[in-house]
């Protein structure tokens, strides 16, 4: 791999009260890859995300991602709640990111337009959050995300509080969005069938104390669409990650 | 929409008139129990005297719930920047907002020069605790995950506050702010009450403290209507403030 | 409606033992020697003598016992000046005074010695006056009128007497007969006194005042209150007083027979209870103009308009003026 973008060499993680989260992790994501973290809950996959995010230090090991070497915004993160600020309409949740970089509301508007438009959601940009359904107001998320033009984007469960078809469709819109964008992902889910149709690389992980105990690569290329979802290449890479999550629990 | 609006104003009509009736049936003596259209009359006949003393409480009930937001917000946002400071301190704020204002005001009477000064701070003290415990609990109740995506952007405090810390504690603020502005108003005319200053400058309170002495039941009544007037007055602005700043977003302000 | 006393008395008559009629009678203050006289008919019998079954309900510094008589809660209420009563019949309330058991009204303001307050008419240059509620609405807005006192300096007096002694500069209201026994006490320092009613103020005081349909329907009742209320004085004043003493320390535990005393003392000297009229014509004497020459005072201070009050509503004189009295006063040496 060229320089990856993300780097976790043997990180470990301990919390206050003796909880080891993360033991000797090791995982490497290249610029532009699609990797997902894929486990049971209590793995410390979120652990994980919110050390490349900067968020947290490692207890023992070492890091390398663009959120430490403190550049602006380089990294974005949608967390499996939107997150939003109930207080702001859609456009200025969305021009946050911008707004904190120091960018006037008028100069920000034609970037969170087309952020909004990504997520096809430009009718609604004076629309607020308590307006929206679940669905939408995790693509205002997403588009937040997305409006500062990150080299990556670390994504935390973002969908699984969402109905089947709505998850799908999202999954589509980040695909797209990528494939516009060309940033790398670092994907969480503990659904099989996400990881399955996402991913580049599927890193299992198991828990007590969390470790990537497994590595699964998905060759599908892109874009990947209903297609890849009705093909047995799918049932087979479901079936693999499948397999692979339960030789991490046992 | 319009039987909303109706209902409390029937209800109200109502009351009055049975008031009006119970007096006139029973015969009830004017010095006892003066019917509502004898309270009005007085109202307009004493209403330059009583119209001032109105504004004096007004003024200090307003006076009050300033300085109680500039207090309450000032120390919340000290107490929310460090826990020891307010680990150390909150108990002092527990203890100025149980002990009653009648028993305080007499003290306080004794050890501040001026008469309007002493009755600002009782109605500050009455008032203050539940906007500094509401901003407080506010300012604490910013959602975690928008606090991480500010770290993640590299926020600056003032932007943090600015943008996500005053935002998040406005909710709980108005409603603290809904419960010191009734607060405000018995604050100051309790004190008034206890200080039964007479002179110059005085209020609604020391109206009906004269009006009592001197038997002149209607009048007092026709103070007591104003004080009543005065709270329903703030109630409703500060409902209108909470619908106008929250109405958009907040769950409180939801129609249904 | 005449036959009700007539049978009272009649059974009276028949069976002293048995008709006691309970009446309660509030005053306006806590238990002090200036309700002496009240206290003394109770402990030494005289108002059982009377077939009377007092009670004495005090008053205090919250409490304002004065709505209870119009409202029929009280029998009988004592009060500390005729401008209660003014208010009172002004505002059509049906009562009526038929006693006044001070000739002199003790109400006065008192200074620190040695502060230049030794003239009354520095007074009004204080830099504080303690005036607590009462006065406020009422002999203050005289003193303002008449003699140039200021509300720049008044300040709420509530019955504490640290403000006072803490500010040589300040004044405060007291009763000529109590404060300034007080103030020697707690303060080690004899007060400067001035008596109001020495410089104009010269109403009645502790009248018993009643309800106006108590005097049409009872007025036997009535008298013989009146009656022993007087006896109740004198005994009081000139006779052994410890057993009144006695009940009001237990109606006031702070007060201390020293107190009482030295009040009683300050009560001759001054003659607050019986001087001019009431050496005639027995305490609690009465007379028209008096009260014409307060109203006609009172006028002029601006506290009411002429006319405003039916004068001949404010007091009854049937009670009083007969000597009750005079006679015990004198079997006891009346000094």
């Amino acid at each position: 791999m060229s320089t990856p973008i993300v780097a976790l060499e043997e990180v470990d993680k301990r919390f206050e009260g003796g909880v080891q989260a993360l033991a000797g992790v090791n995982l490497q994501v290249a610029p532009g890859e699609f990797v997902t973290l894929l486990g049971p809950s209590g793995c410390g996959k979120s652990t994980v995300l919110r050390l490349a995010a900067g968020l947290d230090t490692p207890s023992a090991g070492r890091i390398d991602a663009p959120a430490l070497r403190s550049s602006r915004a380089d990294t974005a993160f949608v967390f499996q709640d939107a997150t939003l600020m109930p207080w702001a309409s859609v456009a200025d949740n969305v021009w946050l990111p911008l707004r904190l970089a120091g960018e006037g509301r008028a100069q920000a508007r034609p970037r969170v337009d087309r952020a909004l438009a990504t997520v096809g959601l430009a009718e609604f940009a004076d629309a607020f959050p308590r307006q929206l359904s679940g669905g939408m107001r995790m693509r205002v998320s997403i588009a937040r995300a997305l409006v500062t033009q990150p080299t990556l984007l670390l994504m935390d469960e973002p969908f699984a509080a969402l109905d089947e078809i709505t998850r799908q469709k999202l999954n589509g819109d980040v695909l797209a969005a990528r494939q516009a964008q060309g940033f790398a992902t670092l994907f969480v889910t503990h659904s099989v069938y996400e990881a399955a149709f996402l991913s580049q690389r599927v890193l299992v992980m198991s828990a007590r104390p969390g470790r990537v105990v497994a590595e699964v690569g998905i060759p599908e290329p892109y874009p990947r669409g209903a297609g890849f979802r009705n093909s047995g290449r799918f049932i087979e890479t479901c079936a693999a990650l499948s397999a692979a999550l339960e030789g991490a629990h046992a | 929409m319009r039987i909303e609006r109706a209902l409390p104003l029937a209800t109200f009509a109502a009351s009055l008139l049975g008031w009006e009736a119970l007096v006139r049936l029973a015969q009830i003596p004017h010095y006892t129990l003066p019917a509502p259209s004898l309270v009005l009359q007085t109202l307009f006949a004493n209403f330059g005297s009583l119209a001032t003393s109105w504004w004096f409480t007004l003024k200090i009930t307003l006076g009050a719930l300033v300085l109680a937001c500039a207090g309450g917000v000032l120390i919340a946002a000290v107490f929310a920047l460090s826990r020891s400071i307010e680990r150390a301190l909150f108990p002092v704020a527990v203890v100025l907002q149980v002990t009653p204002v009648v028993a305080i005001a007499p003290l306080i009477l004794i050890y501040v020069e001026s008469t309007t000064a002493a009755l600002l701070l009782c109605a500050w003290i009455v008032a203050f605790f539940p906007i500094l415990s509401n901003t407080v609990i506010g300012l604490r109740s910013a959602d975690a995950n928008l606090k991480d995506l500010f770290r993640l952007y590299r926020a600056t405090p003032w932007q943090r506050l600015r943008l996500l810390l005053v935002p998040s504690a406005l909710p709980y603020f108005i409603a603290g702010l809904k419960v010191s502005g009734g607060l405000s108003l018995i604050g100051a005319v309790t004190a008034e009450m206890v200080a039964g200053a007479a002179g110059r400058e005085t209020g609604l309170a020391s109206r009906i403290l004269e009006a009592s002495f001197r038997t002149e039941t209607p009048k007092m009544f026709a103070a007591l209507l104003l004080l009543v007037l005065t709270g329903v007055l703030v109630f409703w602005s500060f409902e209108a403030l909470s619908k106008a700043l929250l109405g958009r977003w907040h769950a409180s302000e939801r129609k249904d | 409606m005449t036959t009700r006393p007539t049978l009272l008395l009649a059974a009276l008559i028949a069976a002293p033992a048995l008709a006691q009629d309970k009446v309660t009678f509030a005053t306006n203050w806590k238990a002090q020697a200036a309700h002496g006289g009240f206290y003394q008919a109770v402990a030494d019998g005289t108002y059982r003598k009377y077939g009377l079954d007092v009670t004495i309900q005090p008053g205090g510094p919250q409490v304002n016992n004065r709505p209870l008589l119009p409202a029929g809660r009280i029998d009988f209420l004592m009060t500390g000046n005729l401008l209660h009563n003014f208010d009172n019949v002004k505002n059509g309330v049906p009562t009526v005074v038929v006693a006044a058991m001070f000739q002199k009204d003790p109400q006065a303001l008192i200074a620190h010695p040695g502060q230049g307050y030794e003239k009354f008419e520095a007074l009004k240059n204080a830099p504080v006056a303690l005036i607590a509620k009462d006065g406020q609405f009422s002999w203050w807005q005289w003193l303002k009128v008449t003699h140039g006192f200021r509300d720049e300096a008044l300040k709420p007096y509530n019955y504490n007497l640290g403000p006072f002694l803490a500010n040589k500069r300040a004044i405060q209201q007291g009763y000529s007969v109590a404060e300034p026994i007080y103030v020697e006490n707690q303060g080690q320092f004899k007060p400067v006194v001035h008596l109001l009613a020495e410089h104009g103020f010269s109403t009645y005081s502790t009248l018993i005042e009643t309800r106006v349909d108590t005097v049409k329907n009872k007025p036997d009742l009535v008298q013989r209150f009146v009656d022993a209320s007087i006896l109740g004085w004198v005994n009081y004043l000139y006779g052994n007083r410890s057993a009144a003493n006695a009940l009001m320390i237990k109606d006031n535990p702070e007060m201390t027979v020293a107190e009482l005393e030295a009040s009683v003392a300050l009560m001759k000297q001054q003659g607050i209870v019986d001087s001019g009229d009431s050496l005639a014509k027995g305490i609690g004497a009465m007379n028209e103009a008096r009260i014409e020459d307060f109203y006609a005072q009172m006028v002029k201070a601006g506290l009411y308009k002429p006319g405003e009050v039916d004068l001949a509503k404010v007091a009854t004189f049937q009670f009083v003026n007969k000597k009750v009295g005079l006679d015990l006063k004198t079997k006891l040496g009346g000094k």
